[in-house]
C-alpha cells in the first residue's frame, strides 16, 4: 500500500529523514514509531504530497507521491495531531462540507460514526474540546471507506476514553477487504494491541520493522543468580541489552530468544552459571523502551 | 459484549492470551457447543485489536475444531462432549510449570509437591 525508497527530506540544517525505505503492507495495521523528532511526521507528510521529499521516492496506493490526485484522496483517510480544520463551521457544516467531495461517502456509516462519537451537529469545530475534534477528523475520512488511513500521532493528548473510542471508531472499518491502517505515534502504549507490525524509525533512517508477534517471540527480560565469586567477563554476547548486575544478580534483555535450552546454554558457556534463569516474555512497550535506549546508546 | 472473559495483559501475545481465554470459557461450560461466536469484526472491536490477529484467533480455533461455520450464523462453538485429557491438561501446564519452579527454588521434592497439592 506505501512503499518508501531511500527517502531524504532536509529542512535547512536538520535532516529529517535521512534514507528512509519501508514497505508497508496492505490489510495489515503498521504502527510508525520513534521518538519525537525522529522523522516521522515529516515521513507521512512527504507521503501525502504535503511535502516534497529532496530525494528518494515514496509510491503510495500505486502511485507516486507526487502525482497523487483525486482517484487517490477519494480512498485515503489522513487525520493528524495538528491538522487544519475549518474551524468556523459546525460539525454539519463540515459533513456537508466534506460529502460531496467523495463519491463513495456512505450516510449510513457517517450516522453510525456520529451517534457513536457522540458528536454535536450544532456545534462549531473551533468550541470542540480538543478530543471532540479529533473524532470529527475521524469521522470526515473514515465515512467513504477509504482502502487506506494514515494517522499521524492521532492520540496525543487525549484522554484514555476518547482515545479508546476513536480506536473503536478506526475499527469499524475492519469488514473491508484488504483495510490498511499507517498509524505514527511516540509512544507504543497507544498502538500496542492494535499494531500488527512495527516499524521503528530513528534518526530519520529505519530502525526496524517486524511483525508485533516476531517482537514478542524473541525478546526475553532475563535475571540469573551468579555463582559464588563469579565474574562478569567483559565481553557479554552482543544480544544481550542492558545488562545490569546488583549484587549476585544479574539482568539483561536477550534479543535473539530462541527457546529456554538454548538460552540456559549461552549462560553456562558465559557465565558458568548453573541456576536457573529467570525468563520473562515482555510487553511491547518494555520493548520499545529496551530498543529505544539501545538506539541512543549507539547514537552517542 | 463478548461471551467470554478476558483481561488483555501486557506480555504475551494478545492471539494467545484469547485463545487462552476461549478455551477456558469452552472447558467451563461459559460457552456451550451450539452457541454463536462473535465475528471477527465484533471480536476486533471489543477488544480494540487489529482484525488480523481477531482472523487469526477464529482461525486457530477452527482448526482446533473449537469453531465450526454455520450459514447464515455465522461462527458456531462445537465442543467434544468430554474434551480430551491431553486438553484439559494443556491448560493447566503453565501453571504447573510455574508451581514446580517455584517448588525448585524453595528445594522442594516433587513428592513433597505431591503430598501438599494431595491434603489441599
Amino acid at each position: 500500500m506505501i512503499r518508501i525508497e531511500n527517502l531524504h527530506k532536509r529542512f535547512r540544517r536538520t535532516e529529517a529523514v535521512a534514507g528512509l525505505s519501508l514497505n508497508v503492507p496492505e490489510g495489515q495495521v503498521t504502527a510508525f514509531l520513534g521518538p519525537n523528532g525522529a522523522g516521522k511526521s515529516t515521513t507521512i507528510k512527504c507521503l501525502l504530497n504535503l511535502q516534497r521529499p529532496d530525494q528518494g521516492c515514496a509510491t503510495v496506493l500505486g502511485t507516486d507521491s507526487r502525482q497523487l490526485g483525486p482517484a487517490q484522496f477519494t480512498q485515503l483517510g489522513y487525520v493528524s495531531e495538528n491538522m487544519e480544520l475549518p474551524l468556523w463551521m459546525t460539525v454539519k457544516q463540515f459533513l456537508d462540507y466534506c460529502r460531496p467531495l467523495y463519491p463513495r461517502w456512505d450516510t449510513a456509516f457517517e450516522r453510525h460514526l456520529l451517534a457513536q462519537f457522540d458528536l454535536p451537529l450544532a456545534t462549531k469545530l473551533k468550541d470542540l474540546s480538543r478530543g471532540m475534534r479529533m473524532k470529527a477528523a475521524l469521522l470526515s475520512s473514515l465515512a467513504y471507506r477509504p482502502k487506506l488511513v494514515v494517522l499521524d500521532e492521532p492520540f496525543s493528548g487525549l484522554d484514555p476514553l476518547v482515545r479508546d473510542e476513536f480506536i473503536r471508531g478506526l475499527l469499524e472499518l475492519t469488514e473491508q477487504e484488504g483495510w490498511t491502517v499507517f498509524v505514527s505515534s511516540h509512544d507504543i502504549e497507544e498502538v500496542q494491541r492494535l499494531a500488527d507490525r512495527i516499524a521503528i524509525i530513528n534518526r530519520g533512517k529505519l530502525a526496524l520493522d517486524e511483525t508485533s508477534e516476531s517482537l514478542q517471540a524473541r525478546f526475553r527480560a532475563v535475571q540469573i543468580v551468579l555463582p559464588d565469586g563469579a565474574d562478569l567477563p567483559a565481553e557479554l554476547p552482543i544480544d544481550w541489552l542492558h545488562a545490569e548486575q546488583a549484587g549476585r544478580t544479574l539482568r539483561f534483555i536477550a534479543s535473539r530468544h530462541q527457546n529456554e535450552a538454548q538460552l540456559a546454554a549461552a549462560l553456562r558457556e558465559t557465565l558458568t552459571a548453573t541456576s536457573t534463569p529467570d525468563i520473562r516474555p515482555m510487553s511491547l512497550r518494555e520493548i520499545f523502551i529496551a530498543l529505544a535506549r539501545a538506539y541512543r546508546l549507539e547514537g552517542q | 459484549m463478548l461471551p467470554f472473559s478476558v483481561q488483555l495483559q501486557d506480555g504475551t501475545p494478545v492471539s494467545d492470551q484469547i485463545l487462552l481465554a476461549v478455551r477456558k470459557a469452552l472447558l467451563t461450560g461459559q460457552m456451550k457447543a451450539g452457541d454463536p461466536f462473535p465475528s471477527v469484526r465484533s471480536l476486533s472491536q471489543e477488544l480494540r485489536i487489529s482484525p488480523t490477529t481477531a482472523h487469526k484467533v477464529v482461525l486457530q480455533l477452527k482448526d482446533a475444531g473449537w469453531l465450526n461455520s454455520r450459514p447464515g450464523i455465522g461462527m458456531v462453538v462445537t465442543v467434544p462432549a468430554q474434551p480430551e485429557l491431553a486438553e484439559r491438561l494443556a491448560q493447566i501446564t503453565p501453571d504447573c510449570r510455574a508451581l514446580l519452579k517455584e517448588a525448585a527454588e524453595l528445594n522442594l521434592t516433587l513428592n513433597q509437591v505431591i503430598d501438599h497439592l494431595k491434603s489441599l
